[in-house]
C-alpha cells in the first residue's frame, strides 16, 4: 500500500515550487503516486483573465512547456523514486459568487484540455481519452478562502460525469461529501509545504496510471491523515492505524486512519 | 528617485560583471561545443561575421550552419569560407521541417538534432566574435545555470537608424538586461544562447519553442521552471550594425515592443514611467508642486545626469563617440512615441512575413 496525492500545484500557477522540486519532495517521502494539477483558468471571465496576467494560472502559451516538463519528470519520478507522476490540470472557473465557481481536476491525457468548455463537455472529452475527472473542494473548505460550490449544487446532474469528489482537500474532512454516497478521494491541494499535513488517499494497486484510475473509479482506496513531521522527528514516526506498521519503517509522517 | 536608483544599479551591475575575471579551465577539461548558426538573407558584414567563428580558438567545437531554403543567398557568402577553412569542423544542413510559425526554430531543428555535443550555442549570423569567445563563455555554465546569454553591443553603426540602434543596445538594453538578471527574470537574447541539450530536452527541446515568436524568452522561462537560472556572459558580444535606416530601427522596435507587450502586458503598461523623458517630466511636476522649482530646470538636469551615466555605460559596453550622444538624445525623445506605436497594434513583420501576436507570446502567420 502506498500514499497518493492528486491535487498539487507548481509554480506554473500559484504553487511555490517547481515541478522537479515537487517530484523530489514527494519522492523522498516515498509517495507512490502524485498528480500535478496547476490552475488553468477559464479565459472568458474577468477573474480568469486577471489570473493569467498575474501569472497564477496556466495559459495557452505556457501549457506546451508545462506538458513537456511533466512528461520528462514522469520518467525521472519513476526511475529515481518508483513514483507514478500523473499529469493534470485544475480547470478553474471563478466567479465573484461562490455558487457560480467551480474547480475540477482533469488527470491523464492533457491534449484535449480547454478551460472554456463546460464541465460536462470537458469531462466527456477527458474520459473518452482515458482521463479521470475529480471535483475539487466542492463544499466549504472551512478556510478563509474562495469557495467553489457550483459542482456540488449540480451534483445529481454531474454524478455520471465526475469520477470522484474530494472528501478532503487539506486537513478537514467534508462531512457532506462523506455522507453523500458519491465516490470520494482525499487530497491536500498542495501549494507549499504548509499544506502537506492533510488527508491523503492510500492505494494498493500497481503504480501505473491506468491501474490507479481504475482503483479510484472502483473506489478501492482508503484515506489517511498524513502529518508532516520535522526532519529531526522523522526517526520516530507514530503510526496508530493499520498502515502504520507497514509505513513506519519507510520514514513517512504520522498517519491516522479515516 | 527610483529611476536614478535604477540607472545607478544598472551601470554598477554592468561594470562589476564585465570587470570580473573569467574562470580558467585547462584545455583538456574544456567540453566540446556545437555552434548552431541559422542563415537567412545577406546582412551587411555577413562574411566577416561568419569568418570570426572560423577563427575561434577552442579545442573542440563544430559549427552547424542551417538554411531553410536550398537557394539561400547567404550560401554565396558561406561556401567560400568553408573552402578557406577546411580544418574547421563544419556542417551545412538544409531544414525543411516545420513545427510552428517561428521560422528560426524551423530552420534550426535539423542542426539541433545533428549537434554532437551536449553544449549547444545558438548564435545569430549578425554576431561577430573574438577568437577567445568560447573560452570566456563556457566556464561560466555551472550546473545551476540553464542558459548563458549575452549583452549585445551595437558596433560600427552608420546611418541614423544605426546610431539609434547602437544607442539603444549600448545603454538602455544593457542596463535592463542586467537589472532583470539581478531580479531573477528570464531575459534571454536569441542572438547568443548557450545551454545543455540534455537540459533543453527536459522541456521538449527546440521543437517546443516553435509556436512562440520570442523563442529566446520562452527558453529562459522554461529553464526557470526547471529551477535553473539565466546568466550573462562576462563581456558583450558584437552585433555589426552597418548602414541601418531609420525605418528599419523603428520597425524593429515596434516588433520587439509588441512581442514584449504580448508576453508581459502589465510590465509593458508601466514602461513609460521608466523612460527618461516621462519619468523626468513627472518628477519635475511633482517637485514643482512641492518646492516651486522650475519644471524645465529639473527636467534638464534629470536628462543631463541620465545622459552622463549612459555615456559611462556606453563606454563599458562599446566605444564612445559624440555621434552616439546625439543619437541618445533623439532616441530618448522617440521612446514615448514608439511606446504609443507599440500600443496601437498586435501585428509584426519579420523576415518578410507578417505575424499576428497572441496572448503570452504565441504567434500565428497572417
Amino acid at each position: 500500500m502506498y500514499l497518493a496525492d492528486f491535487h498539487i500545484h507548481s509554480n506554473f500557477s500559484d504553487g511555490k515550487y517547481s515541478i522537479p522540486a515537487l517530484v523530489d519532495y514527494f519522492g523522498r517521502r516515498e509517495f507512490g503516486a502524485i498528480a500535478i494539477t496547476d490552475h488553468f483558468c477559464e479565459e472568458t471571465s474577468l477573474i480568469g483573465k486577471a489570473s493569467s496576467y498575474l501569472g497564477v494560472s496556466l495559459t495557452r502559451a505556457t501549457f506546451p512547456i508545462y506538458k513537456e516538463i511533466l512528461k520528462s519528470e514522469q520518467e525521472r519520478a519513476w526511475q529515481q523514486y518508483g513514483m507514478c507522476l500523473i499529469p493534470g490540470v485544475e480547470i478553474t472557473k471563478n466567479s465573484i459568487l461562490n455558487h457560480r465557481s467551480a474547480h475540477f481536476l482533469v488527470l491523464g491525457d492533457l491534449d484535449a484540455i480547454d478551460p472554456n468548455k463546460d464541465i460536462s463537455e470537458m469531462s466527456d472529452l477527458a474520459r473518452t481519452n482515458g482521463g479521470l475527472v475529480i471535483a475539487a473542494h466542492p463544499v466549504s473548505t472551512q478556510k478563509l478562502e474562495k469557495q467553489t460550490f457550483h459542482l456540488w449544487d449540480r451534483r445529481e446532474e454531474l454524478a455520471s460525469k465526475v469520477d470522484a469528489w474530494e472528501v478532503a482537500s487539506g486537513p478537514y474532512l467534508f462531512e457532506e461529501v462523506k455522507s453523500s454516497g458519491l465516490p470520494m478521494i482525499a487530497n491536500s491541494d498542495f501549494h507549499s509545504t504548509k499544506n502537506m499535513t492533510s488527508w491523503k488517499t492510500a492505494l494498493s494497486c500497481e503504480r501505473r496510471q491506468d491501474a490507479i484510475f481504475d482503483s479510484i473509479r472502483k473506489q478501492k482506496l482508503d484515506f489517511h491523515f498524513y502529518r508532516e513531521v520535522a526532519i529531526c522527528e522523522l526517526s520516530r514516526p507514530v503510526m496508530p492505524h493499520h498502515l502504520g506498521g507497514q509505513l513506519a519503517n519507510r520514514w513517512m509522517g504520522n498517519l491516522v486512519g479515516f | 528617485m527610483v529611476n536614478w536608483l535604477i540607472v545607478g544599479w544598472g551601470t554598477w551591475s554592468v561594470s562589476r560583471h564585465f570587470s570580473s575575471p573569467t574562470s580558467q579551465i585547462p584545455d583538456a577539461q574544456l567540453p566540446a561545443v556545437s555552434i548552431l548558426k541559422p542563415l537567412k538573407g545577406v546582412d551587411e558584414g555577413l562574411a566577416d561575421n561568419l569568418e570570426s567563428f572560423f577563427k575561434i580558438d577552442y579545442p573542440s567545437f563544430e559549427i552547424i550552419f542551417s538554411v531553410s531554403n536550398p537557394q539561400e543567398p547567404a550560401l554565396e557568402v558561406l561556401v567560400p569560407l568553408l573552402k578557406k577553412y577546411p580544418n574547421v569542423n563544419t556542417h551545412l544542413l538544409y531544414s525543411s521541417k516545420s513545427v510552428g510559425p517561428n521560422p528560426k526554430i524551423n530552420n534550426l531543428l535539423c542542426a539541433y538534432e545533428k549537434a554532437e555535443s551536449d553544449l549547444v550555442l545558438i548564435s545569430d549570423s549578425n554576431i561577430r566574435v573574438e577568437p577567445a569567445y568560447l573560452r570566456r563563455l563556457i566556464p561560466d555554465l555551472k550546473s545551476s545555470i540553464g542558459i548563458i546569454t549575452a549583452v549585445v553591443a551595437g558596433t560600427e553603426p552608420s546611418g541614423l537608424g544605426g546610431y539609434l540602434e547602437a544607442s539603444y543596445l549600448n545603454t538602455f538594453f544593457a542596463r535592463w538586461m542586467f537589472i532583470t538578471r539581478d531580479l531573477g527574470f528570464e531575459s534571454v537574447v536569441g542572438k547568443s544562447m548557450l545551454f545543455r541539450k540534455s537540459t533543453a530536452d527536459r522541456f521538449g527541446g527546440l521543437k517546443t519553442l516553435g509556436c512562440y515568436i520570442a523563442e529566446d524568452y520562452m527558453a529562459g522561462h522554461a529553464m526557470k521552471k526547471l529551477d535553473l537560472k539565466v546568466d550573462l556572459m562576462r563581456s558583450p558580444i558584437r552585433q555589426y550594425l552597418g548602414n541601418y535606416s531609420f525605418r528599419s530601427f523603428w520597425n524593429r522596435h515596434l516588433r520587439w515592443g509588441r512581442i514584449r507587450k504580448a508576453i508581459a502586458p502589465m510590465a509593458f503598461l508601466i514602461e513609460p514611467f521608466f523612460l527618461t523623458t516621462v519619468s523626468g517630466a513627472l518628477g519635475a511636476f511633482a517637485l514643482n508642486q512641492i518646492t516651486g522649482l522650475s519644471v524645465f530646470i529639473f527636467w534638464f538636469v534629470h536628462l543631463l545626469v541620465w545622459c552622463l551615466s549612459d555615456i559611462y555605460l556606453n563606454h563599458l559596453v562599446d566605444r564612445f563617440s559624440w555621434k552616439s550622444v546625439g543619437a541618445w538624445w533623439l532616441r530618448e525623445f522617440l521612446a514615448f512615441p514608439l511606446w504609443l506605436g507599440i500600443l496601437g497594434g498586435n501585428k509584426v513583420h519579420w523576415r518578410g512575413k507578417n505575424y499576428q501576436l497572441l496572448k503570452g507570446g504565441l504567434v500565428q502567420g497572417v
